[in-house]
C-alpha cells in the first residue's frame, strides 16, 4: 500500500521536474559563489511574492550573511501553525553542489503551484559562505574552515603559513620530496599513485608527502597556519570535541553554527531537517556501535551511593528501578525524572541511534534506491562520508528529535572491475575475515585458517581449533582478530597485491573517461626554495565531490525531489473519530481517536527520548464538568499510520456544545465540534 | 504573630530604599538587585581612577548585568596583569555570593593606599567583579514568594512537566506573607508525628507506630489542573549547566537549555572573558554547604596532577582562612555536572577556578560549652537529623529572633482543605542571619585575596654571560615565579589552549646562533629549538623556574622581552 502510493507520488514529481522551463535557462550548469547564490535568492525571493522571504541568520567571520529564504503560505504569522521543513546546505562549505540543491528546492517550490500548500519551507543554502569561497579562489584549495583568525601552530603570529600555488596551475595539490625518513613510495602498478611503505615486508619509505607550499613563517613545518577558522560543519553540541584548532572554542563558539541553534530551537514548527553536504542518511543511515552507550535498563551504581540508597554495588537497576528508589529519599512532592538520575549519576548522553528509528531509515533508504533507479541514477558510486562529531546532522538527531534527512549529491563511481577482483578470491586475507560474520568464520575450513594463522606468524597456540572455540564463545570476532592481525602487521594483501586507495583509483578511472575534465595533475618537477627538487601533482582538490558542471543538472533533478516525498511521509495528526457515549444522569462518555495519518512518527524514537519536541494536545472547550481527564491532554507520541483511543467522562446538566482541539507542535492539528446531551 | 513577623523580616530583606547608600559599604542587611547595582555605581563613582564599570549584556527580562573591575591603570594595562574574576549569585538564590562579591570590591577600594597587602594586590592584579550574574533570579528572588530553594534558574521559557505549557505552575503564597513554606495536613495514617519536645517539629513514624501529620509539599495549588502541585515554575535552565565545555543536553541533565550559551548572562560573560584572556583565578560563590570546590565536574573530566598540585595549596589554606569549609572535588564529592561555568573556565579559559559554597548551617547552634565535640557535618541529601533541627529551632527562637522559622497556622486550603502552613521561610537554611553576613563576606573575600596573591609574579634575571668565541656569547636568562600559580595552567598547555609564553631576543647588532630551554644550569645541558632559536616557548611553573640558554653572535645591547598572556610582560637589557 504504502509502496504504490509512494511510487504513484513519485511518478507525479517526475511530470513536475520535466515540465516547465528548460533546465539550462535555470543556471543549474555551474558552481556559485556566495555572492552568486545571495543574488539568486534575491530573485527567488522576487519572484515568491507575498510567499517568499529573505533573512540573514548570522554574519559570518568573514563578513558574509547566512540567508534563509521562507517559502510558504504564513511567512508573515508569528506563530506558524503549517509543519515546517528545513532545508541546510554545505555545513562544512566544502561541498559546491550543496547550495545548489537547495536552491533548486527554492526553485521548484515557487515553480510547482501546490508544492508548499502543507508545509513552511526554510531554505539555508550556504550555512558555511566563508569556507565555500575555497572552490572559487586562486589557487583552489579544499578547507572547511570558516574566515576566523585562528593561531593554529601556537606560534607568535596568526594564519601566517598557508598553502602556496608554486606551480600557478591555480590549484592546491601535493608535493612528494625523495626523503631518507620517507614513509611513502610509488606504486608499481599505476606511478601517478603513493602508498605507505610496508616496512614489516623489508620495504623502505622514499617520499614524504607534503601539501603544496613554502614554510611561510621558517619553522620547519609546511602549510601548518593558513587562514581561519572553524568548520562549522562540527562546530554543534552532540560529540563535540573541544580543543581542536578546527573544531571552534565550544558548540556554537562559530556564529553560523549558533544562529542555526537557535533557529531550530525557536521554531518548534520544524518537523523534518535535510542537509545537503558530504553525508547521506538518505542511503546510509546515521552510524551506531559506539562504545559508551548507556544501557538504561542495566546501570550500575557506584559503591557509595549503592549505600547511600541502601542498594547493592554489584547488582545492576533499571532505570525505572532507580526512580522509586531515590523517590523514598526526597521530600515530598518533589519530583524524580529520568533526567535526574541520569545526570546524577553521570550517565552521559545517547551515542547511538535508536533501533526504531533505524527502521524508518533503512526502509526509506530502499525506497530512495528504487526512486533513484527509475531515476536512472542508480550507478554505484563510493560510499558518502560518514556523520562527524560535532555535526548538525548528529545534533538534530540526538537532540532535536524530528527526522533527520541528508543527501550528498555526488561521489565518484565505483569502478567496474572493483566487483570482479572482490570474487573468486580463495586465499584467506586478513581483510576478508575482518568483514566475515561468525558463521561465516566457524564454517572455514581448518585447514585452509591454519595455512593464514602460520602466514601472518600467529603465535602457535592459536591454531584453527583454538581460534574458532574462542569466537565460538564470544572471546573474539573475526573482526578482532582481523584488528589484533592488522596490529601484528597486517598478514597477506589481497593476492599479494598492492592496495590501491579506493578513492584514488575511482578518481583515475573518472579522469581517464572524462579526458575534459581535471581531476588529478600529473607529477611535475619542481624546484622548491626549500626543499628542493621535489615533484608536484596529484588529486584536485573537491575532484571527489564535484563533478564536471554539466552534470550539475541532471544530478539535482534526479536526487533533489525526493525531499518532497520525505515531506509527505512525515507525521500528520488528525481526528479520526468521535463518539459520545450517554451513562444516564447527565454523565457521557466521549471517545476520541487521534490518528497519524503519516508514514513517519511523531516524534522519532529519539525525540520521545529526548523529550526536545513540545507534545500535541486535545483540549476539549465546552460547558461542562470533567469527572474524568481534563480539559488539557498532552499526547506525547504517536506512531506513524497509528490511532490512538483518548477518553473523558463528562457531566452535563443542560445539552452543551463540546469543540475538541487537537494542536501540535509540527505534525497539523484538528478540529471537531460534538453536541452533548439534548434529545437523549 | 504573623504580624510581627512580616514586620522582622523588614531588615533581612534589603536596606531601605530611603535610606542613601554609603561608602564603606554596610554588610548587615542584604541588597536588592537594584541596590547592588547602584552599589557598584557608588563605588565607581567614589573611586573612579581605580575602577571601571561595564555593562555586559541584558538579561532575559531586561535587567542589566553589570561588572566591576578594579585596578591601577598607574602600575600597568589591564590585560598585562594577573586577572582574578569573581562572581557570585548565578542561582537566583543563593544570594549572599553577590554581597562577597560587593565586600571584596569595597575591601580593596576602601583599603587601598591605607593597608599594604591590599595596596599590593590592587597595584599587582587586575580584579573582575560581577557581584549578581542571574539578576532575574535575584531580583525575583526580593520581589516575589520564595522557598529557600527556589528561583534558582534563569527565566527563559521551559516546560518542565511536558505538557505544552509553560511556566504555568508556580509555587503560590497562600497566606501571602512573602515565603513559600510547607503544607501539612493532619492525617492518622500520615508518616509523620509530632515532635514530643517541640511541637513545631515533626518526625518520621517508626514501623508499627501512629501517624498524624502528612506532609504535601511547598505551599501552593494546581494552577493547571493536571493534579500536580507546583511542577512547572520558571525555567528550568540552570545557568550552571548552560556553558559551552562538556554540555550535556536536557535529556542527561535537566535545566541544561537548549543549547550552550542560550542564557544571555553565560553568553555575556563568555564574550567578556574571551576579551580578557589575563584571566587566571575565578571564583564562583553560591550557597550553601561551606565547600571549596574544584574540577572536575565529572568522572570523565581529567586535571593533571600538576594542577591538582596548585589546587591543593591553595584549596587547603582556603579550608584554614574559612573555618569549618571543606575543600572538596566537585564529581566525586558532590555530583556530575555538565557544562558548569568553572569546568569552561578550566577548559578554555585556562584559569584555576574554585566555586565557594557558602554558609553552614552547622554555625546555628545553641549548646552549652560542655557539650563537647557535636558532629557538625550535614548531609548533603538525607536531610538533617532531628536533634540539630531542634537545636536549630531554639536558634531561631533566641539568637534570630525567630527570623527563620514560620510557626504552623491552619489554612483553608481548596484542594486539601483544612490544612496548616509553617516551616523555614526563604531567609533561612542557605543563608545566614544578616548579624552572621560580615563574617562571612569577609572570609570569603579573604579567601580570594589569598589565590590572589598567589597568582604568578614573574622574574626576569640574568643567570650568567660567558664570551666562548669571538664575537660568541653564552647568555642564560631564568625566568622564576615565587607563587605558587604558573605562569599557565597545565591544562592550557597539555590541551594547546592558546600559545605559550614568550621569550623574544632582539638586537641591532645581535644575531641569535642558538638558543633553548636550559635543563642544567650545573651539566649545561640543553634542548635547542631547531628552528627560529630567537623566540622560545615556555610555561614558567608555580614555586619554580624555567631557565633558557642562548648563543649569541655580535655585540652591543640585546633586549630579552617575556611575553605571557596571563602572567604579564617582562623586559630585560644585556649588553654584550
Amino acid at each position: 500500500m504504502e509502496r504504490l502510493s509512494l511510487l504513484r507520488r513519485f511518478s507525479l514529481l517526475l511530470v513536475l521536474a520535466l515540465g516547465g522551463v528548460a533546465w539550462g535557462q535555470r543556471g543549474y550548469d555551474r558552481y556559485l559563489t556566495p555572492a552568486e547564490v545571495e543574488a539568486r535568492l534575491e530573485r527567488l525571493v522576487a519572484q515568491g511574492g507575498d510567499h517568499a522571504r529573505l533573512v540573514s541568520l548570522a554574519l559570518t567571520p568573514g563578513g558574509r550573511k547566512v540567508w534563509l529564504l521562507e517559502i510558504g503560505k504564513e511567512i508573515s504569522a508569528a506563530r506558524k501553525h503549517l509543519p515546517a521543513i528545513l532545508v541546510v546546505g554545505d555545513p562544512e562549505g566544502d561541498v559546491p553542489l550543496a547550495p545548489l540543491g537547495a536552491l533548486y528546492v527554492a526553485q521548484q517550490l515557487l515553480e510547482t503551484p501546490g508544492l508548499f500548500a502543507r508545509h513552511t519551507w526554510y531554505i539555508i543554502p550556504s550555512l558555511n559562505p566563508d569556507a565555500e569561497m575555497h572552490f572559487f579562489n586562486k589557487p583552489r584549495c579544499r578547507d572547511p574552515r570558516n574566515a576566523r583568525p585562528v593561531n593554529d601552530d601556537l606560534d607568535e603570529a596568526t594564519d601566517e603559513d598557508g598553502y602556496d600555488d608554486l606551480n600557478g596551475d591555480g590549484l592546491i595539490t601535493m608535493m612528494r620530496v625523495p626523503d631518507p625518513q620517507g614513509s611513502w613510495v610509488v606504486m608499481k602498478k599505476d606511478a601517478r599513485l603513493m602508498r605507505k611503505a610496508n616496512p614489516v615486508k623489508g620495504e623502505k619509505g622514499e617520499y614524504k608527502l607534503y601539501t603544496e607550499g613554502l614554510d611561510n613563517d621558517g619553522d620547519g613545518q609546511y602549510n601548518e597556519d593558513g587562514p581561519g577558522g572553524t568548520n562549522v560543519g562540527i562546530n554543534f553540541p552532540h560529540l563535540f570535541r573541544p580543543h581542536r584548532p578546527d573544531g571552534g572554542l565550544w558548540p556554537g563558539s562559530a556564529p553560523e553554527a549558533f544562529a542555526l541553534m537557535k533557529f531550530v530551537t525557536g521554531h518548534p514548527e520544524i518537523a523534518m531537517v535535510m542537509f545537503y553536504g558530504s553525508t547521506d542518511f538518505c542511503r546510509v543511515p546515521p552510524k551506531g556501535g559506539r562504545k559508551g552507550a548507556v544501557d538504561l535498563n542495566r546501570i550500575k551504581l557506584p559503591k557509595d551511593v549503592a549505600k547511600q540508597f541502601g542498594a547493592d554495588p554489584d547488582k545492576t537497576y533499571t532505570m525505572k528501578e532507580l526512580i522509586e528508589m531515590v523517590k523514598a529519599f526526597v521530600p515530598a512532592g518533589m519530583e524524580i525524572t529520568e533526567s535526574d538520575i541520569a545526570s546524577f549519576l553521570g550517565l552521559g548522553a545517547m551515542v547511538n541511534p535508536l533501533p526504531d528509528d533505524l527502521k524508518y531509515y533503512r526502509e526509506l533508504a530502499e525506497k530512495y534506491k528504487e526512486y533513484l533507479k527509475e531515476q536512472g541514477m542508480d550507478q554505484e558510486r563510493l560510499d558518502p562520508a560518514p556523520a562527524k562529531d560535532g555535526s548538525p546532522e548528529l545534533w538534530v538527531y540526538y537532540q532535536i528529535g524530528v527526522p533527520v534527512f541528508s543527501m550528498n549529491f555526488w561521489t565518484l563511481p565505483k569502478p567496474q572491475e572493483e566487483k570482479k577482483e572482490e570474487e573468486g578470491k580463495d586465499t584467506l586475507t586478513t581483510q576478508r575475515i575482518g568483514k566475515m560474520s561468525k558463521e561465516d568464520f566457524l564454517a572455514l575450513e581448518d585447514e585452509k585458517l591454519n595455512a593464514y594463522l602460520k602466514a601472518v606468524k600467529a603465535p602457535p597456540q592459536f591454531d584453527a581449533k583454538k581460534v574458532k572455540a574462542m569466537v565460538q564463545g564470544g572471546q573474539l570476532t573475526p573482526k578482532k582478530i582481523a584488528e589484533m592481525i592488522g596490529k601484528m602487521g597486517g598478514g597477506p594483501d589481497e593476492k599479494g597485491e598492492e592496495k590501491v586507495d579506493p578513492k584514488m583509483k575511482a578518481l583515475l578511472a573518472f579522469a581517464d573517461a572524462h579526458p575534459g575534465w581535471q581531476g588529478y595533475i600529473p607529477w611535475q618537477p619542481y624546484e622548491h626554495p626549500d626543499l628542493g627538487k621535489v615533484e608536484i601533482g596529484g588529486m584536485v582538490p573537491y575532484a571527489d565531490n564535484t563533478p564536471p558542471a554539466t552534470m550539475i543538472d541532471s544530478l539535482l533533478r534526479g536526487q533533489v525531489p525526493w525531499v518532497f516525498t520525505l515531506a509527505d511521509s512525515l507525521a500528520q495528526l488528525h481526528i479520526e473519530k468521535t463518539k459520545v457515549e450517554p451513562r444516564g444522569g447527565g454523565v457521557y462518555q466521549l471517545t476520541v481517536w487521534l490518528s497519524n495519518d503519516g508514514y513517519l512518527p511523531f516524534p522519532t524514537a529519539m525525540g520521545k527520548k529526548n523529550q526536545h519536541v513540545p507534545p500535541a494536545v486535545v483540549q476539549v472547550i465546552g460547558n461542562v464538568a470533567f469527572l474524568e481527564g481534563r480539559d488539557w491532554t498532552p499526547v506525547n507520541s504517536l506512531a506513524g499510520k497509528s490511532v490512538k483511543k483518548l477518553s473523558w467522562l463528562l457531566h452535563a446538566d443542560k445539552p452543551a456544545s463540546v469543540e475538541i482541539l487537537l494542536t501540535s507542535p509540527n505534525a497539523g492539528g484538528d478540529k471537531r465540534t460534538i453536541k452533548i446531551g439534548g434529545a437523549s | 504573630m504573623g504580624l510581627i513577623l512580616l514586620v522582622m523580616a523588614g531588615p533581612l530583606q534589603g536596606q531601605d530604599e530611603t535610606q542613601p547608600l554609603t561608602v564603606p559599604l554596610r554588610f548587615d542587611h542584604y541588597y536588592t538587585y537594584e541596590q547592588v547595582v547602584e552599589a557598584m555605581k557608588l563605588l565607581h563613582r567614589t573611586y573612579p581612577s581605580l575602577t571601571q564599570l561595564n555593562l555586559l549584556g541584558k538579561s532575559e527580562e531586561d535587567r542589566e548585568i553589570w561588572e566591576l573591575t578594579i585596578h591601577n591603570p598607574e602600575t600597568g594595562d589591564i590585560l598585562d596583569k594577573p586577572g582574578v574574576y569573581v562572581d557570585g549569585n548565578i542561582h537566583g538564590n543563593e544570594i549572599q555570593a553577590g554581597e562577597v562579591c560587593l565586600y571584596l570590591a569595597d575591601l580593596l577600594l576602601t583599603h587601598y593606599g591605607r593597608n599594604e597587602r591590599i595596596t599590593r594586590l590592587v597595584d599587582r592584579n587586575v580584579f573582575y567583579i560581577v557581584p549578581v550574574v542571574n539578576v532575574d533570579g535575584r531580583y525575583h528572588f526580593f520581589a516575589d514568594a520564595n522557598t529557600m530553594h527556589s528561583n534558582r534558574g534563569l527565566r527563559r521559557p521551559k516546560d518542565d512537566d511536558h505538557d505544552g505549557r509553560i511556566n504555568e505552575d508556580f509555587p503560590d503564597d497562600l497566606d501571602g506573607d512573602g515565603n513559600i513554606c510547607m503544607m501539612r495536613k493532619r492525617d492518622p495514617n500520615g508518616k509523620y508525628r509530632t515532635d514530643p519536645s517541640d511541637p513545631r517539629l515533626m518526625v518520621r513514624v517508626g514501623p508499627g507506630e501512629k501517624g498524624e501529620w502528612t506532609l504535601l509539599g511547598y505551599e501552593g495549588i494546581d494552577n493547571d489542573g493536571d493534579g500536580r502541585i507546583n511542577e512547572d515554575a520558571e525555567g528550568y535552565v540552570d545557568p550552571n549547566r548552560n556553558w559551552g565545555y562538556n554540555w550535556a543536553p536536557p535529556y542527561v541533565q535537566r535545566g541544561s537549555g537548549d543549547y550552550p550559551f542560550s542564557g544571555n548572562a553565560m553568553r555575556a560573560i563568555a564574550s567578556f572573558m574571551m576579551d580578557h584572556p589575563n584571566i587566571i583565578v575565578v571564583w564562583a560563590f553560591h550557597n550553601y554547604g561551606g565547600m571549596i570546590l574544584r574540577g572536575p565536574s565529572t568522572k570523565q573530566e581529567h586535571i593533571p596532577q600538576a594542577d591538582i598540585r596548585v589546587y591543593d595549596y591553595l584549596g587547603k589554606n582556603g579550608e584554614k582562612i574559612i573555618p569549618g569549609y571543606r575543600y572538596l572535588i566537585s564529581w566525586k564529592d558532590l555530583y556530575s555536572t555538565y557544562g558548569d561555568f568553572t569546568d569552561f573556565t578550566d577548559n578554555i579559559v585556562g584559569s584555576y577556578s574554585f566555586v565557594g559554597e557558602l554558609y553552614r548551617i552547622a554555625q546555628e547552634t545553641y549548646r552549652s560549652p560542655s557539650s563537647g565535640g557535636k558532629k557538625e557535618e550535614e548531609t548533603l541529601f538525607g536531610g538533617e537529623d532531628v536533634e540539630r533541627t531542634r537545636e536549630r529551632l531554639k536558634f531561631n527562637d533566641y539568637v534570630a529572633m525567630g527570623m527563620l522559622f514560620k510557626p504552623w497556622k491552619p489554612y483553608h486550603h481548596p484542594v486539601y482543605g483544612d490544612i496548616e502552613i509553617g516551616g523555614w521561610m526563604k531567609m533561612s537554611t542557605r543563608i545566614p542571619h544578616p548579624f552572621m553576613l560580615e563574617d562571612l563576606v569577609h572570609r570569603a573575600a579573604s579567601a580570594v585575596l589569598f589565590t590572589a596573591d598567589q597568582t604568578p609574579e614573574v622574574k626576569m634575571t640574568l643567570l650568567g654571560k660567558k664570551k666562548i668565541g669571538k664575537d660568541l656569547w653564552q647568555v642564560r636568562v631564568r625566568l622564576s615565579n615565587e607563587k605558587a600559580i604558573p605562569s599557565m595552567s597545565y591544562i592550557s598547555v597539555n590541551e594547546k589552549l592558546y600559545p605559550k609564553d614568550m621569550v623574544t631576543v632582539k638586537g641591532p647588532r645581535v644575531t641569535v646562533v642558538a638558543g633553548g630551554r636550559l635543563l642544567d644550569e650545573y651539566t649545561g645541558r640543553t634542548l635547542y629549538k631547531e628552528k627560529k632559536p630567537e623566540i622560545q616557548f615556555l610555561q614558567v611553573p608555580g614555586f619554580g623556574h624555567t631557565d633558557l640558554q642562548f648563543l649569541l653572535k655580535g655585540k652591543g645591547e640585546v633586549t630579552f622581552l617575556y611575553r605571557s598572556r596571563k602572567a604579564g610582560s617582562r623586559r630585560m637589557k644585556v649588553v654584550l
